[in-house]
């Protein structure tokens, strides 16, 4: 089983690095650069005095979380069935001596590998540019890494949900966009367990920060009741596991047709 | 010989529309075609025998072993789809590596075996060129080495020869008959008769999801009892000829081509007629110098069998 995923991570990661998708993709998260250049200019002009720290925090952290954690989630977990039916390429991959379900597996992390890529490179150098001057220590880093860990958990999971809607439904585009941009937004100012409901709470429970609500955009998170960050974490790794394995259930048994 | 492919009632519906109905069907080694217009069933059958689609009803099997989910079977079948489609991003040769690292070959095997198989397409000069560029003859060949690529022992082919020029189809069909000739079992979908015609004798005839017919033609054509032969024939005597033959009540029409010095008879007992021919050339010893049938084609036989 493992060299079947192997086989098809492989095949799809190359195709994945060759696909306009990821140009495209790769163009949005590097938005994130851009953005902490920009930045950085206006802070170095003069006009904005807070620390890098704080608004690496509060401006585009707010970007990865709600904005490319969720897109990417989207579009590639989503298209995992369905690019296969639109292209009409589907029977070369179901003819083949792979299991069903490696193939959902082999596609999951060829997509989670190609998307962390985009994520991580976008984490990495949009934190550096507002962040180092010669008061950059390793603590720093740390808190990077420590982002780049949570962001990708959070990846992780939105890739492994929209997998099965993709793995599920023959639209899945919009109802992802729904529940990903709106479900997902709209959910976290119910308060009590109701915001539990969604991936970005377990996600936002892991960087306390937030839940202080101090900071220019602290609003997002004035009503975040944070999870104790084990359970969060243990809470994403499950959604991954569920939903990926239903994922994989339901494409093992269930059978595509053609629009027409 | 035994069945490589095994068929016991199969029927598909979508919805209201009915795919197939009822197909039982043993197919051996060598080429069968499967022929009938669009719409008839031919892929719906492909894909089920393919293992793509599930029947409602019935069963499939293919070495004694259901299809459905089962890569063992799939590691010894090789499965062409009729539709246009493929990794547009890639090249040639890279579709083709990356479809056989799928059987778990190692990077020497694939390009190997990729450089087999484009070579019998006759891609060699192409393989690094984006699949995207290639026309419609060149997508039509790839997708056939992607299927003969890891050497299957059944090659299930839906409408292999569409959108291939004469010499296009002129090779795949040469490539198609070495399969056969390889001991392979080779399935081969179409709707062009000529092209069928090319490839192969043994036919099934498809038509609303249902067998109109299976053998070869001339077995086809004994089930037409009722339908009329078109029998040719050119010799110096042919209106001698027609006069002697017209008082047979199974001669149904005579149709002179005097230029040719031929006459064509429609006849609905071709037995008869070949008999009491063979009478008349011994004891008037008539001089024939060529009997054809011009309708003893898979046309012919189609039209009759779908209008019936």
């Amino acid at each position: 089983m493992r060299d079947e995923i192997f086989r098809v991570f492989s095949f799809y990661f190359f195709l994945g690095k060759k696909s306009g998708r990821a140009r495209t993709f790769f163009l949005l998260s590097s938005a994130a650069v851009l953005m902490a250049l920009i930045i950085r200019t206006y802070r170095l002009a003069g006009h904005w005095t807070e620390d890098g720290q704080v608004i690496y925090q509060n401006f585009l952290m707010v970007f990865f979380l709600q904005f490319l954690i969720v897109l990417l989630g989207l579009f590639y977990g989503s298209s995992i069935v369905v690019e296969e039916l639109d292209n009409r390429t589907l029977p070369y991959l179901t003819s083949r001596p792979v299991r069903r379900m490696a193939i959902i597996i082999g596609k999951y992390l060829s997509y989670l590998s190609l998307t962390t890529i985009m994520l991580i490179f976008a984490i990495l150098l949009s934190y550096l540019i507002l962040n180092l001057d010669p008061e950059f220590r390793l603590k720093d880093l740390v808190t990077v890494l420590r982002y780049s860990s949570i962001l990708w958990l959070g990846l992780a999971a939105y890739l492994a949900f929209f997998s099965f809607l993709g793995t599920w439904l023959k639209k899945p585009i919009l109802v992802g966009l729904a529940f990903g941009f709106g479900w997902e937004s709209v959910i976290q100012y119910f308060p009590g367990t109701t915001q539990k409901l969604s991936v970005a709470h377990y996600l936002k429970s892991l960087l306390p920060q937030y839940a202080s609500s101090t900071g220019k955009l602290g609003f997002l998170f004035i009503r975040l009741e944070p999870t104790r960050p084990l359970t969060a974490v243990l809470i994403l790794a499950g959604i991954i596991v569920v939903f990926l394995s239903l994922a994989c259930l339901i494409f093992t048994y269930k059978e595509y047709l053609f629009e027409d | 010989m035994t069945a490589v492919i095994e068929t016991r009632n199969l029927s598909r519906w979508y919805g209201n529309v009915l795919g197939i109905s009822e197909i039982t069907l043993d197919i051996e080694p060598g080429i069968t075609a499967l022929l009938g217009p669009n719409g008839a069933g031919k892929s719906t059958f492909m894909k089920i025998i393919t293992g793509q689609l599930k029947p409602n009803i019935g069963q499939v099997r293919i070495f004694g072993q259901p299809v459905w989910n089962n890569r063992y079977i799939f590691r010894r079948l090789g499965f062409c789809p009729e539709a246009d489609a493929f990794y547009e991003e890639l090249n040639g040769l890279e579709f083709l590596t990356g479809l056989l690292s799928l059987y778990g070959f190692d990077r020497q095997e694939c390009l190997a075996r990729a450089s087999r198989a484009l070579e019998l397409v006759e891609m060699q000069d192409v393989r690094e060129r984006p699949i995207r560029s290639y026309s419609r003859g060149m997508r039509q060949r790839i997708k056939i080495a992607q299927t003969v690529a890891h050497d299957p022992e059944v090659l299930i082919l839906d409408e292999p020869l569409s959108g291939l020029d004469p010499l296009g189809k002129r090779r795949i069909i040469r490539l198609i008959k070495e399969f056969r000739d390889a001991g392979k079992t080779v399935v081969v979908s179409s709707h062009v008769l000529p092209e069928v015609e090319a490839l192969t004798s043994e036919i099934i005839l498809i038509h609303h999801g249902k067998i109109l017919a299976r053998g070869d033609i001339h077995f086809i054509r004994e089930l037409l009892d009722s339908h009329p032969h078109m029998i040719r024939i050119k010799s110096p005597q042919y209106r001698e000829l027609a006069r002697m033959l017209a008082a047979e009540d199974y001669v149904l029409n005579i149709t002179f081509e005097p230029e040719a010095q031929a006459v064509v008879f429609e006849t609905h007992h071709r037995d008869h007629f070949f008999n009491r021919l063979n009478e008349l050339v011994l004891d008037r010893s008539l001089d024939l110098e060529e009997i054809t049938s011009p309708d003893d084609n898979l046309q012919a036989v189609f039209d009759y069998l779908v209008e019936r």
